[in-house]
């Protein structure tokens, strides 16, 4: 269990503190439809993609595209980074990818309905290089109707 | 993970994240975000545990609803750390000796990779589109001759780290995921291939061979171990 960094193992924690976030000014939190009514993509920051798409390169602030039927067998991840867990990934893409639990969140009607793309940035990225793929992004979740994003880190 | 909330809620997607480091999540400040205490690299928090996944992924969404962002929202739900089964030990003997190679080694787990394989129903090999006795063969090349560049590498390295797992996980008695990736360091001729690597890497003239050899190689966690090897 990780709790706040002052309680993590200090070589962790130390790691952690080392990553520069990025201050940014506040975006409104904007308003929608009911989330019953919506329609939402999965955004991982796992450097997940399609085996045979390219892998991820240190600054890499672009994005690979995941279809929705994407079988998880051709799932793999590229993420630079050796400092998180992989073994339940390996285990069970449901947890850092929970496509399974969007379809069944949307089957159960919490949700109204799931985008036909996901998509997966590599969270080692600067902001800088991300925010224009971030952009064009947003154009093309709107014409895939997506009206909320989900953003799952790893 | 933050900053693309910020990004995409400005071109009119709103947005909810999960958070898994508050203190950065409080610094970047996104649109919606819900903290959890788990593990890093297990966003959802349970392996094959859909229910517990559906909980997280649905309180991620129910953010939704809200527009008094900036907001961070403390999931309540806490892991307790996996069990660790005491007397853990391998099903053969992986320990390093000097009779043995890296390529043995890579032989002698594949068909404990098959059962991975033939029980999960996938492997998360496959960035670097070599086989194991080929990423294998290129790791060894590393050291002991001119340096691959650093992305064939990295990735070759990164599709051996799961392949070791992986086959890890499929031993009679497989242990915590923990125990296992001290396996791999602890007691694998791969573990000490990449620490015997490292001090290679970062003195390459190649800055991508120095950031492979100081950031991506080792974990934080395992560096105290580069001055041991």
């Amino acid at each position: 269990m990780v709790k706040r960094l002052s309680e993590m193992p200090e070589v962790e924690a130390h790691h952690l503190r080392r990553i520069e976030c990025p201050t940014l000014d506040d975006t409104p939190a904007l308003p929608g439809k009911p989330l019953a009514q919506r329609r939402v993509a999965l955004i991982s920051t796992a450097g997940l993609h399609r085996r045979g798409d390219r892998p991820f390169r240190p600054g890499d602030g672009s994005y690979r595209v995941i279809p929705a039927e994407t079988p998880a067998r051709d799932l793999v991840m590229s993420h630079i980074s050796v400092n998180f867990d992989r073994t339940g990934f390996q285990q069970d893409h449901n947890v850092a990818f929970p496509i399974d639990r969007l379809r069944e969140l949307v089957e159960e009607g919490v949700i109204g309905s799931m985008a036909s793309m996901h998509y997966s940035f590599m969270g080692a990225f600067p902001p800088d290089a991300a925010e224009p793929h971030a952009q064009h992004l947003a154009g093309l979740l709107k014409q895939d109707a997506v009206d909320a994003a989900l953003l799952v880190p790893v | 993970m933050g900053a693309l909330g910020h990004f995409l809620e400005r071109q009119g997607i709103p947005t909810a994240s999960i958070s898994l480091v508050r203190e950065h999540t409080e610094t970047i400040r996104p649109p919606r975000a819900l903290w959890v205490t788990f593990e890093l690299g297990r966003p959802l928090g349970i392996p094959d545990d859909p229910d517990f996944q559906r909980r997280v992924l649905r309180a991620t969404a129910e953010l939704l609803e809200r527009t008094d962002g900036p907001l961070i929202a403390d999931y309540p739900e806490e892991i307790a750390e996996e069990a660790d089964f005491t007397g853990w030990a391998c099903p053969i003997n992986l320990a390093p000796q000097a009779t043995d190679t890296l390529a043995a080694e890579i032989d002698r787990l594949a068909t404990w990779h098959d059962q991975s394989v033939a029980r999960t129903g996938r492997t998360t090999i496959g960035v670097s589109g070599l086989d194991m006795p080929a990423a294998g063969a290129l790791l060894s090349t590393a050291l002991t001759g001119n340096l691959p560049p650093a992305q064939a590498l990295k990735e070759a390295i990164d599709d051996l780290r799961a392949y070791y797992l992986e086959a890890a996980s499929a031993f009679p008695d497989p242990g915590t995921a923990k125990k296992r990736k001290a396996w791999l360091w602890d007691e694998t001729l791969f573990g000490k291939a990449l620490l015997d690597l490292q001090p290679r890497l970062a003195a390459s003239a190649d800055p991508q061979h120095r950031i492979l050899g100081n950031l991506t190689l080792i974990p934080a966690t395992e560096r105290h171990r580069l001055a041991k090897s």
